[in-house]
């Protein structure tokens, strides 16, 4: 039920005071924090008072606007004589104080729920049977139980529209919508878009967007599953299915590198809806709409069930059996002049299968996870000054930040929760947002609606930039001494990048530039920098300022250059790398990575070639290499979920298992490790990758027999130090996220030199 | 009503609606500014006199309706929260709450007649359905020459001089159906534009200095001289 993640309360946003009060609910004496809502306080002592408004991640701006948590209050004297109020409150907007009692069920309270139950359901059309919301909706639920068995209302119920497209993916059925204001405080408090609201007045008042153009959010999906009534609907889920008939999974959301706790709800092997699964560590319980909306993929109709070769043009299906021949055929031949390329949308187990099938097995390292320009973990400039790849900070930890410096991302694009906790500390932890981009954004959700410091600069200037930004932190002294650290070096390095200077160099006014300095010199400092920086020629040096800013504000843990793809840290953890094994241990002569692969196959050098899963025609830069490797490769083999554009250039195909057919765990960005539990199978003969590797490589002669991924992670944890002491099952629910065996090196300064951009436009790789 | 009068009426529209309506969301208005400097400088004015400029959107949202030739359209909502630094929906939402802001538009004078208890019973409803015979539109409508909008309105606060109409800023008083007609000729042929300008009378009310309003009381006869009491 998706109504039961409200249940938890959010101690980020109600933080428990040291402060108790003492309270009475119904006659049970209590201790709560002093200011909490009694709702959460009533819910201590296990008495459930029914909302549809309230929510414990929302501001309470327009609460207390549904009055179903009416209840009766009384404070205490000094002399012990208690005082009733004489009307009942609401229990959403009260806070607790000492000596308040609590009553909440008086026959008083349960008529009144009685009367708001009756003039909720006035105009509220009751078809039930035809409602998606039918079987898990709080109006159901708390008429039920709070509510009048029969209406007096006789009269004509109000009709609107039942299917008003509110956006791309959310339709609107007003005629059902009871007004509690969740969905226009979610778009104003969480995704900060502010795109819906309310118009009109009285029984007018409706739900809307600006005048009457589409809700476009990139977190649209959300108020599906906050509507407290079948109001706000999934057009793709629509009519599909009854909660009740629904199987439900635990997964985590293969969109993006964020490790969204998901659900699959399914049916009949096929996915009928995705909702967001409560971990406060991640995702809280928000998805974003790629996240929400984008699974269709494994049920689609274009999945691949058997291999498929390839015999003079044309695809001929083939058994596994012929399709394993075929590959130790090729493979065998080719001795160790092969690669592999892919598993960053592949579990861990896979990844760890497909790098030891080819160290140990074929003997070769040209094995590589990467298709941007990133490095990413492996060739961090960052891991050597600050003692960690790609992420210092965690996604909770945003929030304690007290400024959050976003450097060259369109955020709630590339990372979209880690966008929803920077939106969280600006609305309600008061934290400073300084935005650098080089172009406009045109989204609706973007941070530089909210940020403090919105630095629109001239692309390429990164460096000149930050150095702009630290000449300032000097010059004005906002630099904190640090024991066993010389910024003079640094210091008079960007002597030279005055404030004008720098404005000069990157379009950036003077005024802003100081601004932005004296709002990171506040101290507890997360950067964030995306992919206009990693796709940047100079991504080196910009890392390497960003390193120096980090050092010189005292937030050395704060820097974060997260990966974006699916499991592209677990890749690099588990040693899909030409220069490193797993756990980053480098290997004594490295392989061929990406590009090298690339042109090794293009040049027909290339004995075989093993995809995994990684679409080298869209997700390559340079698409003309990609092609003409493609091409020219002798033999490519890949595993793909369907007949892609790189797919159908390879000549053997073997379909594997998506994120819902098979276990394993996942790694995101934070470096947190989370599990994916197989949900169904499809109709077909599919494998997961492990397993394929591991056929492979018995055929081939060599490896350890797997026989499951749990098997596969117990060798990774007698692998990696670092993961040696994390079991499946200690995992839990909310994954761990994996710690650096090494302590934190003693951060060093260097300077990096800037080279300006050649011609505006022209910087970016 | 009885319930058999309902259930005939009663339509269960969902029964065969598998698809999402036809109609889409419109597209988003092309951004227009038509603020001129002076009602830049107004609204700065009125907005210095509060903590946030959030504060000032009601003001702001007489201005635009002035700026505007009289009433909101989306460009001036989008205006009015560019401006204050708002979302567009929630000023649309402050403009669509009240009744007095034009969300549509309006004829070139607007007819607000009283038909709260004093006016009443001295007779509004027969003027309002007088005009309505007349002009040859229902309350709400607008004459479609363009030239006059009629509604209603709530106590105007002029009870002694009952029945009294609103045009503008103007408050025609003691009207009978037979001297409406008479006033309705005068206006028809007035060269003034009457419904943006209770925003200007409303705007100086926030003018330190300046006089409350820059309406008065009218008797039919005297349209051309202000006479009794200032609102």
């Amino acid at each position: 039920m998706s109504e039961n993640k409200l249940t938890q309360t959010d101690a980020t946003l109600n933080p428990p005071t040291t402060d108790l009060v003492n309270i009475k609910i119904n006659g049970v004496a209590v201790k709560v924090p002093k200011g909490e809502n009694i709702i959460e306080s009533a819910r201590r002592v296990g008495v459930d008072i029914p909302y549809f408004c309230y929510h414990p991640r929302l501001s309470k701006g327009d609460a207390a606007n549904c009055r179903m948590c009416l209840i009766e209050v009384a404070s205490t004297a000094p002399d012990g004589s208690v005082r009733k109020m004489p009307k009942p409150q609401a229990a959403c907007t009260m806070p607790a104080s000492e000596g308040l009692v609590v009553e909440t069920e008086t026959p008083a309270i349960i008529k009144d729920r009685k009367g708001i139950l009756e003039f909720l359901l006035i105009n509220h059309p009751l078809d039930c049977p035809v409602c998606d919301r039918g079987g898990e909706c709080p109006l159901q639920n708390n008429t039920l139980f709070y509510g009048p068995p029969t209406s007096r209302f006789i009269e004509e119920k109000r009709h609107y529209p039942k299917s008003y497209p509110l956006s791309e993916h959310v339709v609107f059925d007003r005629e059902r919508c009871i007004q509690c204001a969740r969905c226009t405080r979610f778009t104003e408090d969480i995704s900060g878009d502010s795109q819906l609201g309310f118009l009109k007045r009285g029984a007018d008042i409706e739900v809307g967007s600006f005048a009457s153009t589409a809700y476009q959010s990139k977190f649209s999906g959300n108020v599906i599953e906050l509507c407290p009534v079948g109001a706000l609907l999934s057009r793709n889920y629509r009519f599909k299915a009854r909660p009740w008939d629904l199987l439900t999974q635990k997964s985590i959301c293969t969109q993006c590198s964020n490790g969204c706790n998901i659900k699959y709800d399914y049916r009949v092997d096929k996915i009928q809806r995705v909702n967001a699964r409560l971990n406060e560590d991640v995702n809280e319980e928000w998805t974003c709409d790629r996240g929400k909306f984008g699974h269709d993929y494994i049920s689609a109709d274009s999945r691949l069930r058997e291999p498929l070769v390839k015999r003079g043009g044309k695809w001929h299906p083939i058994s596994w059996t012929e399709a394993y021949a075929l590959v130790a055929e090729k493979f065998k031949a080719a001795g160790s002049n092969v690669a592999g390329i892919g598993g960053a949308n592949a579990t861990n187990e896979d990844n760890f299968a497909f790098q030891k099938f080819f160290r140990e097995t074929l003997k070769s390292s040209n094995i590589d996870h990467r298709l941007g320009a990133y490095q990413g973990p492996g060739a961090g400039p960052i891991f050597s000054r600050l003692g960690y790849h790609t992420t210092g900070t965690t996604i909770a930890e945003l929030e304690s930040a007290k400024t959050i410096f976003l450097l060259g991302t369109e955020l709630a694009d590339e990372q979209p929760i880690l966008f929803l906790r920077v939106r969280k500390a600006a609305r309600f932890k008061g934290a400073a947002i300084v935005n650098a981009l080089d172009r406009a954004v045109a989204d609706t959700t973007s941070a530089s609606d909210f940020a403090d410091v919105d630095l629109l600069y001239r692309p390429g200037t990164e460096v000149a930039l930050l150095n702009g930004v630290l000449n300032v932190l000097f010059s004005k002294e906002l630099v904190a001494a640090q024991d066993g650290l010389d910024f003079s070096g640094l210091q008079s390095a960007v002597a030279e990048w005055t404030p004008e200077k720098a404005a000069a160099e990157t379009g950036v006014s003077a005024e802003s530039i100081v601004r932005a300095a004296e709002l990171l010199a506040r101290g507890s400092v997360a950067v964030i920098a995306g992919k206009t920086v990693t796709e940047h020629a100079y991504y080196t040096d910009i890392a390497a300022v960003l390193a120096n800013l980090v050092i010189a504000v005292g937030s050395p843990a704060g820097l974060n250059i997260p990966v974006t793809d699916f499991n592209a840290q677990g890749a690099a953890d588990m040693g899909v790398l030409p220069d490193y094994g797993p756990g980053y241990t480098p290997v004594a002569s490295a392989g061929l990575n990406t590009r090298g692969i690339l042109q090794a196959a293009a040049s027909g050098s290339l004995g075989a070639l093993w995809i995994v899963g990684a679409e080298l025609l869209e997700q390559y830069a340079d698409t003309k290499l990609a092609e003409s490797a493609l091409e020219n490769c002798q033999f490519i083999v890949m595993n793909a979920l369907s007949l892609t554009p790189t797919a159908s250039m390879a000549d053997l195909i073997l379909p594997v298992a998506s994120a819902a057919e098979k276990d394993g765990t996942v790694t995101s960005c934070e470096r947190r490790i989370q599990r994916i539990y197989r949900a169904f199978d499809i109709s077909g003969n599919v494998k997961p990758d492990w397993l394929v590797f591991t056929e492979v490589a018995e055929l081939l002669g060599g490896g350890a027999p797997y026989v499951s991924a749990r098997d596969i992670w117990r060798d990774i944890a007698q692998t990696i130090p670092t993961h040696s002491s994390i079991t499946l099952k200690s995992l839990g629910e909310s994954g761990i996220r994996w710690q650096y065996a090494h302590p934190a090196p003693k951060p060093t300064v260097a300077a990096a030199p800037y080279k300006a951009p050649a011609a505006a436009g022209t910087s970016r790789a | 009503m009885k319930r058999s009068e309902t259930e005939g009426k009663h339509r269960m529209s969902t029964a065969n609606n598998n698809n999402v309506s036809d109609r889409q969301p419109l597209p988003p208005p092309t951004p227009e500014r038509r603020f001129s400097e002076q009602a830049h400088a107004e609204l700065e004015e009125i907005a210095s006199h509060y903590p946030e400029r959030k504060a000032a959107c009601l003001p702001a949202l007489w201005l635009a309706q002035r700026e505007y030739g009289g009433h909101l359209t989306p460009a001036a909502l989008q205006e009015v929260a560019d401006n204050l630094g708002l979302s567009y929906v929630e000023v649309e939402g402050v403009a669509t709450f009240y009744t007095m802001y034009n969300t549509r538009p309006r004829g070139r004078h607007h007819l607000e007649v009283c038909t709260c208890l004093s006016c009443a019973v001295n007779g509004a409803y027969d003027i309002v359905h007088k005009l309505e015979h007349e002009l040859g539109v229902h309350l709400g409508g607008t004459t479609p020459d363009g030239e006059f909008t009629l509604s209603e309105a709530e106590c105007l606060d002029f009870c002694g001089a009952a029945t009294v109409m609103q045009v503008g800023d103007h408050y025609f008083t003691q009207l009978t159906t037979e001297n409406i007609m008479g006033l309705i000729d005068e206006l028809r042929g007035s060269e003034n534009y009457t419904p943006a300008k209770l925003a200007d009378s409303i705007v100086k009310i926030l003018q330190p200095g300046s006089s409350l309003t820059g309406g008065g009381s009218y008797t039919p006869d005297s349209l051309e001289q202000p006479a009794g009491p200032m609102l």
